[in-house]
C-alpha cells in the first residue's frame, strides 16, 4: 500500500508537522507492505507532477499547523486545486482514504477539531473517503523534540494516540477524531512558550518591552 | 471604524453594496496577497506588524482601530475563502503572543483594548455540515480574538446579499 505523507506547513524546515510525519513514518514502516511518499505543500499551488504522484497513492495523510482556528490559507488553495482536478478528471481513483493531523500552539488538542472538520468537509466534497483526524495540542514544543522517541517523555500521549490512528491508516478504516496533548503541564508550557518569545525578541535586537508594542 | 474584509469581484461588490458608511475601511482582493509563512515576525521581529510588507501587512493595526468587523466570504468546506483566510492568517499581530486561560482553554492575550463586534456573511452552495462547521469556526474566532459579539449569515448566491445591512 502506498501512503502519501503531506506536510502542509508553510515552513521549509523545523516545523511541528515535519516531526509528526517523521514519527508517523516510523510507525507505518513497521508494516512491510507500506510504502511512503513525501509531499510538501509549501506554496498555494501544487506541481502537476506531484498531483499525478498523489493519485498513485492509496491514502493521503495531511499534517498541518492550526492557523486562526482553521487550515492555513496556502494549504486551502492546494485543497481547492485538488478538488478541481478531481472534478476535471473523472477517472482518478475515488477510493483514496484521507487522514488529517492538525497541531496547534495551544495546549489543548481539541482546539484543532474545527480545522479537521474543514478537511473532512473538503474530502467529502471532493468525493474521497474520509478516514480520521488527529488533533495535537502543544505543537509549539514538538519541533524541539525531534530526538525524543515517540511514546516517551512529552511525546508519551502522542505515541498512545498514534496506535489507533496508525492502525486505522494501515487498515484504511474510518473512525472518529482523536485529540491529544503533550505530557507537559499546561502552566509550565505557558511559561516556557513566553520565555521563548522573549528570547526570540532579544535575538532580533529588540527589548523585552517591545513585545507589547502597539500600532496606535 | 468599520473594517470590511471581502472576496467579491468589484462589480459584484458594487451592485451588492453601492453605499457604505463613511468610516468603513475596505480590505479586498485587489492585489496579490502573500500567505502567512508562520515566521511569527509580527510578534518577535516587527511586533504588531506583519513582517511581509505587501498591501496586507497592517491588518493588526486596522483591527485595533475598528469596532465592527464585517467579513463577506465564499464558504469553503465550512471555512473562509483562501483570500479571506490569508487576510485573517496575516492578522495575528492583533493579539499578543502570551497566553491566558478562558473557560479552561488556552488562548492569546489581548494587545489592544478595543471592542469588536464580528459579522460574517458566507455565500455559496453550502451543505448543512459546512454550515455547522462555519458556525463553530466563527465562534472560535470570536473567542480567540476576544471579540464582544458575533453573528453568522448564509446566502446561496451573492445576489441575495443585495440590500442587506452588513452590521446588524
Amino acid at each position: 500500500m502506498q501512503i502519501a505523507l503531506i506536510n502542509g506547513s508553510p515552513k521549509y524546515k523545523n516545523s511541528a508537522s515535519e516531526v509528526i510525519l517523521e514519527d508517523l513514518e516510523e510507525c507505518l514502516k513497521k508494516n512491510p507492505n507500506i510504502k511512503v511518499t513525501h509531499f510538501s505543500f509549501l506554496k498555494p499551488q501544487i506541481d502537476q507532477k506531484d498531483i499525478k504522484s498523489l493519485f498513485s497513492c492509496n491514502c493521503w495523510v495531511f499534517a498541518f499547523p492550526l492557523y486562526v482556528d482553521g487550515i492555513p490559507s496556502h494549504l486551502l488553495n492546494c485543497m481547492i486545486q485538488l478538488e478541481k482536478y478531481i472534478g476535471a478528471h473523472p477517472n482518478v481513483p475515488k477510493t483514496i482514504h484521507v487522514y488529517g493531523i492538525s497541531n496547534s500552539g495551544f495546549h489543548e488538542g481539541k482546539q484543532n477539531i474545527i480545522a479537521i472538520e474543514i478537511l473532512k468537509n473538503w474530502c467529502i466534497k471532493s468525493g474521497l473517503i474520509w478516514g480520521q483526524g488527529l488533533g495535537v495540542g502543544a505543537g509549539g514544543m514538538l519541533a524541539g523534540l525531534k530526538k525524543v522517541p515517540l511514546g516517551h517523555g512529552p511525546k508519551k500521549n502522542l505515541g498512545k494516540a498514534f496506535e489507533p490512528f496508525v492502525s486505522n491508516i494501515v487498515h484504511r478504516k474510518s473512525e472518529e477524531i482523536i485529540v491529544t496533548s503533550a505530557n507537559f503541564p499546561r502552566l509550565a508550557y505557558k511559561i516556557a512558550a513566553e520565555f521563548g518569545w522573549r528570547k526570540q525578541i532579544k535575538a532580533n535586537g529588540l527589548k523585552r518591552k517591545d513585545i507589547f508594542r502597539k500600532c496606535n | 471604524m468599520k473594517l470590511l474584509i471581502h472576496d467579491l469581484k468589484s462589480d459584484v461588490f458594487q451592485s451588492a453594496f453601492p453605499s457604505l458608511p463613511e468610516d468603513t475601511k475596505i480590505t479586498s482582493n485587489e492585489s496579490t496577497i502573500h500567505h502567512c509563512i508562520g515566521c511569527f515576525g509580527c510578534w518577535v521581529k516587527t511586533p504588531s506588524k506583519c513582517s511581509i510588507r505587501d498591501k496586507y501587512g497592517n491588518m493588526g493595526e486596522y483591527l485595533s482601530k475598528c469596532n465592527e468587523l464585517i467579513i463577506v466570504s465564499n464558504c469553503r468546506y465550512g471555512g473562509f475563502s483562501p483570500f479571506v483566510k490569508s487576510v485573517l492568517d496575516r492578522s495575528i499581530s492583533y493579539v499578543h503572543p502570551y497566553f491566558r486561560f478562558i473557560n479552561g482553554e488556552m488562548h492569546h492575550k489581548r494587545r489592544y483594548d478595543n471592542k469588536i463586534n464580528l459579522h460574517v456573511h458566507f455565500y455559496g452552495e453550502i451543505t448543512e455540515d459546512e454550515k455547522n462547521t462555519a458556525n463553530k469556526l466563527v465562534k472560535a474566532n470570536s473567542i480567540n480574538l476576544d471579540l464582544d459579539s458575533y453573528d453568522v449569515s448564509f446566502y446561496k448566491v451573492t445576489k441575495e446579499m443585495e440590500g442587506i445591512i452588513l452590521c446588524k
